[in-house]
């Protein structure tokens, strides 16, 4: 008897829940997420080095486009309010801050939005399954963005971008560029991992991955703020066009020259993803002796000490 | 009062280990992070925008010719939450300025890390979070 009288009270309990309407999604992955600069800290913090292409599958285009890159080409007044695109998110700085747009009728979410930055838009991930648009649609920073549940994963899959740049020191990115992003919470810690295929200037996907940490006191705006261009740089007053020539790169062994890693690696490419591209370049890497920047990563209070190898040099 | 000051280091060091959050372009990649110079001359402009804002000073060279320098601040967003308006900063303020230099010397621009007023002693420095 008392059995069935708790099988019953079951079955009233599941009737319940069942009946309740669905607010968001399989996990709530709305609210204010702050950027810790825990992983890849130069790309989510002050940004890499002039010319490091590792770990990216650019083409030989992407390259020579990479290396004619100077960053006073963003001070150009045409391009100095120009946006990321949604990849962005997975290799820029800033926190993160998702809501939703709710159907006030039937209860069911019918969009996130991952808001915007000072260089990006806000970007709607579209949930009611509408499809993706004619390839001769209308190309926005934003994109075009739908999502799907799996499982507690939510993959959006963004297309329509704008050219732009798949890293911030000039590695372009085309109109044509996928991306898909996986993005995961885990308690209190946000995952994206974002895989970017551009047919254009990657042979292979780059992947990329960020993680953030929920923060209501972050005070991560929503909107995107209005960008007001001026003369920044008054050399290009006459409308000339910053750029490197082809081999004229002045920065090109910056980074082999202070890192001491081969050029091959700094030039990028798809070995350079794998770590079997660790045993390629065994014979022509030797460590620099001493670091002499971002030893410590972003970390600036001196209280706090750098974990150091056995010889004692700062990792 | 011990507490206290528990309580604001602790705050300190929340504030300070949390990443600068730079964007638009990689400062290392516009400017030599690994250098600081020291400016001292009179504010020709503040302009406070996005996504960068910029400051322009006119700064006396070795042979007394005055040179302008745009030196690269935060965005709109960033320094108001520290404080700083669009007033701020007069025309004619003399300030003097530290920051890290262009990777091109002739473009007079640096990104600017700190800035002082002597003559009220108005200063802002190093977070642009």
């Amino acid at each position: 008897m008392n059995k069935v009288k708790s099988v019953s009270i079951l079955g009233v309990i599941v009737l319940a829940l069942a009946a309740v309407p669905s607010s968001f999604g399989q996990v709530d992955i709305t609210g204010i997420w702050a950027n810790r600069g825990h992983m890849d800290w130069l790309d989510h913090g002050r940004g890499p080095d002039l010319v490091d292409y590792s770990g990216i599958p650019l083409n030989d285009a992407a390259r020579v486009k990479s290396l004619s890159y100077t960053a006073a080409l963003q001070a150009e007044q045409e391009r100095q309010c120009e946006y990321y695109t949604p990849a962005y998110v997975v290799f820029g700085p800033f926190g993160l801050n998702i809501w939703t747009e709710v159907d006030p009728t039937t209860g069911r979410i019918i969009d996130y939005k991952m808001g915007a930055w000072i260089d990006k838009d806000i970007t709607t991930i579209y949930m009611d399954g509408r499809p993706h648009p004619s390839k001769d649609a209308y190309h926005p920073y934003s994109g075009f963005t739908t999502g799907v549940w799996q499982g507690d994963t939510l993959t959006a899959i963004s297309t329509h971008v704008k050219a732009a740049y798949n890293r911030r020191n000039g590695v372009p990115s085309s109109d044509q560029v996928t991306v898909v992003e996986h993005i995961v919470r885990h308690g209190d810690i946000l995952a994206i991992m974002g895989i970017i295929n551009d047919p254009v200037y990657l042979t292979e996907p780059f992947v990329m991955a960020s993680i953030w940490e929920q923060d209501p006191h972050a005070n991560v705006l929503r909107t995107s703020q209005p960008c007001e261009p001026i003369m920044e740089d008054e050399r290009l007053e006459d409308g000339t066009v910053p750029h490197f020539l082809p081999g004229k790169n002045p920065y090109i062994n910056e980074v082999t020259d202070r890192y001491h890693v081969p050029l091959e690696a700094v030039m990028g490419g798809a070995d350079t993803m794998y770590p079997e591209f660790r045993k390629k370049i065994k014979d022509t890497y030797m460590p620099a002796a001493k670091c002499d920047r971002y030893c410590c990563g972003p970390v600036t209070d001196p209280a706090l000490k750098c974990i150091r190898d056995a010889t004692g040099r700062e990792r | 009062m011990k507490r206290g000051l528990l309580v604001l280091a602790v705050l300190a060091v929340a504030v300070l280990s949390v990443p600068r959050a730079n964007a638009h372009h990689s400062f290392g990649a516009t400017y030599l992070e690994d250098k600081t110079i020291t400016l001292d001359g009179a504010l020709v402009q503040m302009l406070f925008r996005n996504p960068h804002s910029y400051v322009q000073i006119d700064v006396k060279d070795a042979s007394g010719q005055l040179v302008r320098w745009n030196i690269e601040w935060g965005g709109v967003v960033q320094l108001s939450q520290k404080g700083v308006t669009r007033d701020t900063l007069k025309p004619g303020d003399q300030v003097v300025v530290v920051g890290n230099p262009s990777r091109t010397a002739e473009d007079h621009r640096m990104r600017l890390v700190k800035i002082t007023r002597p003559s009220d002693g108005w200063t802002w420095g190093q977070s642009y979070d």
